[in-house]
């Protein structure tokens, strides 16, 4: 395609698909693919759909059957979370807003103890709300299901990765051979080894490993089996930023007099960390998505209701129903993160093309 | 004191002190869990050891291509995980690279349409898990299928419905093996060829039509050969008795829906490094091609592919690993391979936990490491040499 003088309306319209015959051709190809497929889809998904009502009987063939999801909305979100204890979800969920809010305001005053404040604090009173104890009436974890689950372990998973991921990674970038050799078996150990069976590894081997009489939650050996995989996973994603910082700033600071711990904080892993962002969200999609795998011990996340939910023989047929509404609450999530992640990369390259504007 | 003040602060007194902290620690924390785990284990009364290995399963497995029957040993039940694991990893990987290089090509397209289309595949797989398209096959694509009675024929040789996809077998496989012998010689033949046209090309400057006898040597002796083989061969074409068809192997559900959930999925991700790759040649790198008088086809052969290649082939090789490593999916739908076999069967059966999670990790480990070395050796080959 050669680019000329700019051009509007139809000349653009025909410049982009009907350039030359086969430009025509695969136009025509494509379009025909998208009335076979794409329209037929949206006619079943909104057109012929049954959004109203309140059983199976209430819906219309030829279209998808939404009232299924409406029926069950609750268990989509909180599993089977008892009723009158759903406000400590939702608690809790504001306090992950919170959080979050803290994270990005960068104006805010006391940014500094307020994000502390929320990094240590918010994840205890987050499992105190949703658990219990100290006063709360206590909610074991095998009726927590639904999005809840799924967020509760993305960000618990989280918590225990990122944290592991950077210690890893500086120790696989260490000078002490010991240490380093340790980082790199860690790393990749758990990088080659199906997340899947760590799944099953971690909620077998746990309380094989622990002394007889200390019993580790199944969610808890779940979460701490995904945060050790994405934390191998983490560790490549800061070694990549850590080697991008010049040797020079290292030296610097030791001329400056800084030892290993403070030129780390001060000026290594802050520039590292911004670097390597992009991937850590990247990674961080990536444990979104592998929560599902707790399927497999018999845990319900959001898919795992899902699936749950067409076994019901009141509800035979919906199949379709139940796994897009799951699939869409998933593809919004990660296409809303991975799409954070490339405006990152994006002003990390502007900033990069323009140093002083840094 | 003063020395004591300068012991203290030595840096290789302290480098050393950290790391044997870090070591100890490490060490005695092994050696705490070791204990617990024998501990636990004697109070369960589970005996150590791989002597389980030998013992007879008594599992049935509904997809089978060695000689495994119920009666055979757990070694046995764990080389049909392993073969099934290879199997699926392996087709996936052929169906994945062509679909994605399909993709990833149509994505630089500059027909708007189909580049958009492109982009709407990619950005659907790449957001959603894995095991969501697992599931949404196996029980709305496979469930959609007809009954034996309607299949979709293909070709009236191999008939898909919903229990499977039933395809013909050769009863004697003998024609076929000397197709495949032909096969290889042909392409030791082709990289013979091809080590001489790179010498000769090298000390004299004339260069042999290689492409040309790559597709002779490659693609047309092996097909002809595989074709007249095919036809000597009597095969047993499954065909419809009562409510199932009979004779021919069935490939299960459980296969197509991996097979199909995996392809499709992975092939997301290799258009995106077939898009990556494609696009890191650098523009000029062609320009000059054109202005030294290459054709184009002498560009994309010469230049843009070899160019292109080197970025490609480590991030597919990680796919490719990906591939074999989320086979493990299968276990979710009882799909027959090793983390349902042997981590879920074979552990219920005997109990071994700490044997049979030692040996599934390891044999993934050593898949990953063959990889590993593989792309090593090839990236060690493929740098560019700048003379």
């Amino acid at each position: 395609m050669k680019h000329g003088a700019p051009v509007s309306g139809l000349g653009l319209l025909r410049q982009r698909l009907f350039a030359t015959p086969l430009d025509v051709a695969i136009t025509l190809a494509c379009a025909g693919i998208l009335w076979f497929t794409a329209v037929p889809l949206l006619k079943w998904m909104l057109f012929n759909a049954t959004i109203t009502g309140a059983s199976r009987s209430d819906c219309a063939p030829g279209g998808a059957c939404w009232v299924l999801i409406r029926a069950r909305f609750d268990q989509y979100m909180y599993g089977f979370y008892p009723a009158g204890e759903r406000w400590r979800v939702n608690a809790a969920g504001l306090l992950l807003a919170l959080g979050i809010a803290i994270a990005s305001w960068k104006a805010m005053p006391l940014r500094g103890p307020m994000l502390a404040a929320a990094i240590f604090g918010f994840p205890v009173l987050g499992v105190w709300l949703l658990y219990g104890g100290l006063g709360l009436p206590v909610v074991e974890t095998r009726v927590w299901g639904g999005l809840m689950l799924t967020v509760f372990m993305s960000v618990y998973g989280g918590l225990l990765a990122v944290p592991l991921g950077i210690l890893l990674a500086l120790g696989r970038q260490s000078e002490l051979p010991i240490i380093r050799t340790l980082s790199v078996i860690f790393i990749e150990f758990w990088r080659g080894v199906p997340i899947i069976a760590v799944i099953f590894l971690a909620s077998l081997l746990i309380p094989l490993i622990m002394p007889s009489g200390i019993g580790v939650d199944r969610l808890a050996r779940a979460v701490i089996g995904l945060g050790f995989v994405i934390a191998a996973y983490m560790a490549e994603a800061v070694r990549g930023g850590l080697q991008a910082i010049p040797q020079g700033q290292r030296e610097a600071a030791a001329a400056l007099g800084l030892g290993y711990w403070p030129t780390m904080r001060l000026i290594v892993l802050p520039q590292a960390l911004r670097i390597s962002l992009p991937a850590i969200t990247n990674e961080f999609i990536s444990l979104v998505k592998n929560t599902t795998l707790v399927l497999v011990v018999s845990i319900f996340d959001l898919l795992g209701i899902a699936q749950a939910a067409i076994t019901d023989p009141n509800w035979a047929g919906l199949n379709k129903e139940s796994y897009i509404f799951a699939g869409a609450i998933y593809w919004i999530v990660c296409f809303a993160l991975s799409r954070w992640s490339r405006a990152l990369e994006r002003r990390q390259d502007d900033r990069a093309l323009k140093p002083s504007a840094g | 004191m003063t020395t004591l003040l300068a012991f203290i602060n030595n840096r290789a007194v302290r480098d050393a002190f950290w790391q044997a902290v870090v070591a100890i620690s490490v060490a005695g924390l092994l050696v705490y869990f070791v204990r617990n785990a024998s501990d636990n284990m004697v109070k369960a009364g589970i005996a150590s050891g791989f002597d389980f290995l030998g013992r007879t399963s008594g599992i049935d497995v509904p997809f089978v291509l060695t000689g495994y029957v119920p009666q055979s040993s757990i070694a046995a039940l764990l080389w049909v995980g392993v073969v099934n694991t290879m199997l699926v990893a392996a087709v996936s990987i052929v169906l994945a690279t062509i679909l994605g290089f399909f993709i990833g090509l149509a994505r630089l397209s500059s027909n708007w349409l189909l580049s958009t289309l492109a982009g709407a595949y990619v950005e659907f797989v790449r957001n959603i898990p894995l095991l969501f398209f697992v599931l949404f096959w196996y029980s709305v694509v496979i469930g959609a299928l007809p009954q034996p009675r309607e299949s979709l024929s293909i070709f009236s040789i191999a008939f898909l419905n919903n229990r499977g996809l039933t395809i013909p077998v050769a009863t004697d496989g003998t024609a076929l093996r000397w197709a495949a012998l032909v096969a290889v010689l042909s392409l030791l033949l082709q990289v013979a060829l091809a080590l001489y046209a790179a010498r000769r090309r090298r000390l004299t400057g004339r260069s042999l039509p290689i492409g040309s006898i790559a597709l002779v040597t490659a693609l047309l002796i092996p097909l002809a050969a595989f074709g007249i083989a095919a036809a000597q061969t009597p095969w047993e074409i499954p065909a419809l008795r009562g409510f199932n068809y009979r004779g021919g192997f069935v490939l299960v559900p459980e296969f197509v829906a991996l097979l199909g959930s995996l392809a499709t999925y992975t092939a997301g991700f290799i258009a995106e490094v077939v898009r990556g790759g494609i696009q890191a040649v650098p523009k000029g790198q062609i320009e000059a091609a054109r202005a030294l008088g290459l054709s184009s086809g002498q560009t994309l052969r010469l230049v843009t592919v070899p160019l292109a290649l080197r970025v490609v082939i480590p991030p597919l090789t990680s796919q490719y690993l990906n591939v074999l490593k989320n086979s493990s999916f299968g276990a979710a739908i009882a799909y027959p391979e090793i983390v349902s076999l042997f981590m879920g069967s074979a552990l219920n059966a005997t109990g071994q936990a700490i044997e049979i999670i030692a040996i599934t990790l390891a044999i993934y480990l050593g898949m990953g490491l063959l990889v590993s070395l593989f792309m090593a050796w090839f990236n060690a080959r493929m740098t560019l040499v700048t003379r």
